[in-house]
């Protein structure tokens, strides 16, 4: 019994440890944002980096993630004869749930892990001490130009994702129920609000937030060498997954 | 015998191995010199068929290596063996199965046999009794021993020793040179020592090459690389900063 | 060799004709590289498959190593897929609950169609979703720590397939895992989004327990994704891994791409099944 309870604490201590150590690292992070004390050519690499090269990767998953959600609805919305409403249905839940968390997810993989897998690799090769010998803050240096970026193109990413996925969504509603694409936009246009845009967009900054977070975290504290890195690539991803769900039921039960 | 005819490799628009042609005849042990990122390692991937050029070929014992498909290959590695840059060991196998790994392989030998191979050659390297501990626990001298056994154990006659010293204190270096030369005098293996340790590896080669920026630019005996004119040879020979 | 002979040899040969450049040659090249890298992973996955394929089927398979590998994939990602399909079951009936109440008003139907929702997509999708960064990266970081400290060569050399050795045991675990866990989070799921229902809505478990609109056809599908996705994301991982180069930095490249590349395929599948589900199993 005793080994039981040795177990879970060892867990929750190793957890509480990797939260405490996050908490700080964003406090190191706020305060550089909030003296301006970013790396100008750092953060708008950074910002091309993850905008702009994962532009592709959004627009692909998005395109099939509404075509996805229009396939599933479209098998109830035949059931009852309800085509007025799956544009409804299928935006719905795409631009609420599905939309940034599909994108979320996959952020967290691109992004997420090539940031981690950087820092990482950058902090067992001594790059980051080399920094600090330097007299350079690897905080304001190497993480708050990649939090900025994440935070920042997750948001934008994830407003061109929620349009390709309903752009999506139209052409396979045309193509395989004969829904007029007319048809799915004024049922867009009828039954959701701009509430319900706005409701997956706070997520998707949260997300972004959540992904920035982990990923800088396990990044700068990789230990280890080749092996070091690739198991913090993996705890990224994990713990960045698993926040991207909590953090989604939170925010639905507070946003209504 | 391994014949290398006009091997040329390239990674990206560079050329890491240009037009290089040369022989290495049986029971020779050749020294392989040259500057970081010359090739050299690149070069014995080549002769041991793991990479394959992008021009040139290669030929081990009369078989055109660079031609052999997957099955003539494996039967042509069997009389190889190679020592890694950076051990190679597996990580998740104990010394013993890692040592004992080529000749498991070829499946011809009983267990009971097999482990007395390798009791005996661990011996042999000084390192009598660690059959059961794991890469990971082990000294980088240690390892480098392990490796070697693991090379040799099926008695290959061809060997490739990549850096065999390589961060090792004087020591240690001295007794893995003093391997790789018993196994020359005893068994008459052809081999190719690629090295950074000139010192150590001038009494046991016995012929020399150096490949610098992807291209042969010595080769001969130990007697002719002692008196080459070559400034560039000359310069590594002797270990100078400045030509 | 006399001096001589040695300059002599070290005569150079010019690059050949295709590395040489040009402005047009680069702007053709730029557009084309992409569609080009495409093609060239797409080939290597697909040939990795075929060869895993063939020794799983005409080889000795090391049976040791694959209940090894099942035990990491499947009992490690026990608590990570239970805690992850409990919450999205939990967001699942709060959304369509809140809606079915303004739209519909009436939640009776609510549990059926869930749990045919379920089968059909999300139980299956995000299981695999999750394993993928869970196990992908896994597979991918092992292996390609392998290749950049030459353990895959030391293995060649020793004449043993790599794919045989190492890709194999963790292809076949992660199939059998890949199929197990799904029904574990069709389990999980269903139960967390029945007490959400309960407590937030005051369904009655019995009633949100009903299973009259399931047809085998929801069935077929979720066997069918759970087994495509459990073939994808160790092949796609492992490919991930065997292309690693270049040290610490090969490996956190290996792992980022294949958790890209088995994200992307398992959406891509997804959309493929769920098409053909509609137009086979359901018109």
């Amino acid at each position: 019994m005793s080994r039981l309870l040795a177990a879970i604490g060892a867990r929750a201590l190793s957890a509480s440890t990797e939260l405490g150590g996050m908490v700080i690292m964003l406090l190191h992070i706020f305060r550089g944002i909030f003296t301006w004390q970013m790396d100008v050519m750092e953060t708008w690499r950074n910002l091309y980096k993850v905008g702009v090269k994962s532009f592709p990767i959004v627009v692909v998953t998005a395109l099939l993630v509404g075509a996805i959600m229009v396939i599933q609805t479209g098998a109830l919305v035949a059931q009852y004869d309800a085509y007025g409403l799956l544009g409804w249905g299928a935006g719905f839940a795409t631009l609420r749930e599905v939309g940034p968390i599909m994108i979320g997810l996959m952020f967290s993989g691109r992004v997420g892990a090539n940031n981690t897998a950087e820092l990482g690799t950058m902090k067992v090769t001594e790059q980051v001490d080399a920094l600090r010998a330097l007299a350079i803050d690897p905080m304001t240096y190497l993480l708050v130009p990649r939090f900025v970026s994440i935070v920042l193109m997750m948001f934008l990413l994830t407003i061109v994702g929620d349009l390709t996925a309903l752009l999506g969504g139209a052409l396979t509603a045309q193509l395989l129920l004969g829904v007029e694409p007319l048809l799915f936009f004024w049922s867009i246009d009828e039954y959701l609000l701009t509430e319900d845009l706005f409701n997956g967009l706070y997520k998707a900054f949260t997300f972004g937030f959540a992904i920035a977070v982990v990923s800088c975290h396990f990044g700068i504290t990789t230990s280890g060498g080749a092996v070091g890195v690739g198991r913090a690539v993996n705890a990224s991803v994990v713990a960045s997954a698993v926040s991207i769900f909590v953090l989604d039921y939170l925010l639905t039960y507070l946003l209504g | 015998m391994i014949e290398v005819r006009g091997v040329t490799k390239y990674y990206g628009r560079t050329a890491v191995l240009n037009n290089v042609s040369m022989v290495v005849h049986e029971g020779t042990q050749l020294g392989l010199i040259g500057p970081g990122g010359a090739g050299k390692t690149l070069l014995i991937k080549i002769m041991s068929g793991l990479v394959k050029p992008d021009a040139g070929k290669v030929f081990v014992d009369g078989e055109e290596v660079t031609a052999l498909g997957p099955v003539a290959l494996s039967k042509l590695r069997v009389k190889m063996g190679m020592l890694f840059q950076n051990y190679a060991l597996f990580d998740f196998m104990t010394v013993e199965e890692n040592i004992a790994f080529p000749l498991r392989q070829k499946n011809e030998l009983p267990d009971a046999e097999i482990r007395e191979r390798v009791a005996q050659i661990l011996k042999a390297v000084d390192l009598p009794g660690i059959q059961r501990q794991f890469p990971n626990e082990l000294s980088g001298g240690m390892k480098k021993r392990v490796t070697f056994a693991r090379a040799v154990i099926h008695d290959p006659p061809i060997l490739f020793y990549d850096d065999p010293t390589a961060g090792l204190d004087p020591v240690t270096s001295s007794k893995i040179f003093i391997l790789l030369e018993r196994r020359r005098n005893e068994k008459g293996t052809t081999s190719v020592v690629i090295t950074h340790d000139i010192l150590g590896v001038k009494d046991i080669c016995d012929e020399f090459a150096m490949l610098d920026h992807g291209r042969l630019i010595f080769r001969g005996t130990r007697e002719e690389i002692e008196n080459t004119r070559l400034p560039r040879v000359r310069q590594f020979w002797e270990g100078k900063a400045e030509l | 060799m006399s001096e001589e002979q040695a300059t002599m040899q070290a005569g150079e040969l010019a690059p050949p004709a295709e590395l040489r450049t040009g402005f047009i040659h680069d702007v053709v090249g730029a557009l084309g590289e992409p569609v080009l890298h495409v093609y060239r992973e797409v080939r290597n996955i697909l040939g990795l498959m075929l060869l895993t394929f063939f020794y799983t089927v005409f080889r000795r398979i090391g049976w040791s190593a694959v209940f090894e590998q099942a035990f990491n994939v499947g009992n490690r990602s026990l608590f990570f897929i239970t805690v992850v399909l409990g919450f999205l079951g939990m967001i699942l009936i709060f959304q369509s609950g809140f809606q079915a109440q303004k739209i519909v008003g009436d939640l009776q139907m609510l549990g059926a169609l869930y749990v045919q929702m379920l089968f059909r997509e999300f139980a299956p999708t995000i299981t695999a979703l999750m394993l993928a960064t869970r196990v992908g990266t896994g597979i991918a970081a092992e292996i390609a720590s392998m290749v950049v400290t030459e353990q895959v060569d030391a293995l060649r050399m020793n004449n043993a397939d790599p794919v045989q050795y190492l890709v194999v045991p963790r292809f076949i675990a992660t199939l059998v895992m890949t199929v197990a866990l799904s029904c574990v989070s069709l389990v999980v799921a269903f139960t967390s989004g029945m007490m959400l229902g309960w407590g937030a809505f005051g369904i009655n478990p019995a009633t949100f327990y009903n299973t009259a609109l399931l047809e085998w056809g929801d069935l077929i599908i979720f066997l069918l994704k759970s087994t495509a996705y459990g073939i994808a994301v160790p092949i796609i991982a492992a490919e991930a891994g065997l292309s690693a180069f270049g040290g610490s930095e090969g490996v956190g490249w290996a792992t980022t791409k294949s958790v890209v590349n088995a994200s992307l395929a398992v959406t891509f599948l997804d959309f493929l099944l769920s098409g053909f589900g509609y137009v086979v199993l359901f018109s």
